[in-house]
């Protein structure tokens, strides 16, 4: 039981993470609008809901449209199904051309917003300038139980939060453990803090390729791209080629002392310059990845409470499993140098 | 040798990446739709499927490491 604790641990983790993070609901938003731009005369904009109950909802809808602090009413809507809405556009007085937000409301999803959402030209189309009536009515949305927040663009890919961002702590916490054992190979000269730190490299690889790739699929799908030069992509990417560069800095070396002191005092420098890489420049610049260019991504605005009671298990659990394949790896390496050292007496 | 030749492939992978970024509007359709149908859920299942994926990996070549192992202790 004393060994094998933390193993149960991580199991039970990851399960709470596989059935919390993929079967937790949704929150509603909206997604989609047509046209997303509007020229001249009387148009109807159909908005499209996901998770939504614009049919079904009690109280009615209430859609506005937003710029620069001027909420604008608009009266006609119909609801045609609880994910799709008609809106139509009435020109009253001419307006200013630009991105115009819009805001539907209803008792049961409380108010969505999806920000920029039509470009509005001028000339033609306008709004009166008139909030509606009831925008009080909806403060307290009925939701039914823990859901998790329906933002703009990433919808249901929220839930990647579980999946690829503990991949990068796995990772960090691994070449943390090549980065203690390098220094303590340097000061004791033991090969098996050699083979420790060469070990737990390895393994924090796996881990980083499944990071890049997963990054790149959620790349695809929410920014657009499966590659963005992102401060934030290209530091990892440059972390993953640098610890490369130390597999086969390590290999290419034959003499056993002379790789270990060699590969431990690289390992060093790549520790750090992998920080700089993923810690400190992605919050130096602007970054597609929440939480840059400013603060770490664990704020009120960044984490709701309930990604966050997924979130942190997650990463508990994923870091164990990191720590226990790195546990079982390097019991495989020392038996196989305890076999080589028998072979060659 | 293992070691050198994933190494190699993660290596050629890594460096493919930014190239495919060009080639982003020739994406096949039915991918785009598979991905964003849902809600994007399907782009969770395939990070999920990703992830298991690459450990089953790993699981795979330890799997050969111990076996080589056992060989080299039976002789």
């Amino acid at each position: 039981m004393r060994h094998w604790w933390w193993k149960v641990l991580c199991v039970l983790l990851l399960v709470y993470t596989a059935v919390v993070g993929l079967q937790t609901p949704l929150g509603p938003g909206l997604v989609h609008v047509d046209p997303a731009r509007v020229d001249t005369g009387l148009v109807e904009i159909q908005l499209t809901g996901y998770a939504t109950h614009f049919a079904s909802c009690t109280s009615g809808n209430h859609v506005w449209f937003e710029k620069a602090g001027i909420a604008v009413c608009q009266p006609d809507i119909k609801a045609i199904s609880d994910n799709t809405i008609l809106v139509k556009v009435s020109p009253v007085h001419s307006t200013s051309p630009g991105m115009w937000s819009i805001v539907v409301d209803n008792a049961t999803d409380g108010p969505l917003r999806l920000a920029d959402a039509v470009y509005i030209n001028s000339d033609g189309i306008a709004m009166t300038a008139a909030p509606c009536g009831m925008m009080t009515d909806n403060s307290s949305p009925s939701s039914f139980g823990p859901q998790f927040p329906n933002r703009s663009i990433l919808n249901e890919t929220i839930r990647n939060l579980f999946f690829h961002v503990p991949m990068w702590f796995s990772m960090i916490v691994l070449m943390g453990i090549a980065f203690v054992y390098s220094i303590m190979h340097l000061r004791s000269g033991s090969l098996d803090h050699d083979l420790a730190a060469s070990i737990a490299v390895n393994v924090s690889l796996l881990f980083g390729a499944l990071g890049i790739i997963t990054g790149s699929i959620w790349a695809r799908a929410t920014w657009g791209g499966w590659w963005t030069s992102d401060t934030k992509l290209n530091g990892s990417a440059l972390t993953l080629l640098m610890y490369l560069a130390y597999v086969i800095l390590r290999g290419s070396v034959p003499d056993a002392h002379k790789r270990g002191r060699l590969a431990a005092v690289y390992n060093i420098f790549a520790f750090m310059l992998m920080l700089v890489f993923i810690m400190v420049l992605p919050r130096l610049t602007d970054s597609l990845h929440p939480g840059n260019g400013g603060n770490p991504a664990f704020s009120q605005y960044d984490l709701d409470d309930s990604l966050r009671a997924v979130f942190y298990p997650a990463c508990a659990g994923w870091i164990l499993l990191g720590i226990w394949a790195y546990n079982l790896r390097l019991r495989y390496g020392r038996l196989n140098a305890l076999l080589d050292e028998n072979e060659s007496h | 040798m293992r070691t050198k030749v994933t190494s190699l492939l993660i290596l050629v992978m890594l460096l493919a990446l930014p190239a495919s970024s060009f080639a982003q509007e020739a994406a096949p359709a039915w991918l785009e739709e598979t991905m964003f149908a849902s809600g994007k859920i399907n782009t969770v299942l395939i990070v999920v499927s990703v992830v298991l994926l690459g450990l089953g990996g790993w699981m795979f070549a330890m799997d050969m490491k111990l076996r080589n192992l056992e060989r080299r202790l039976k002789k």
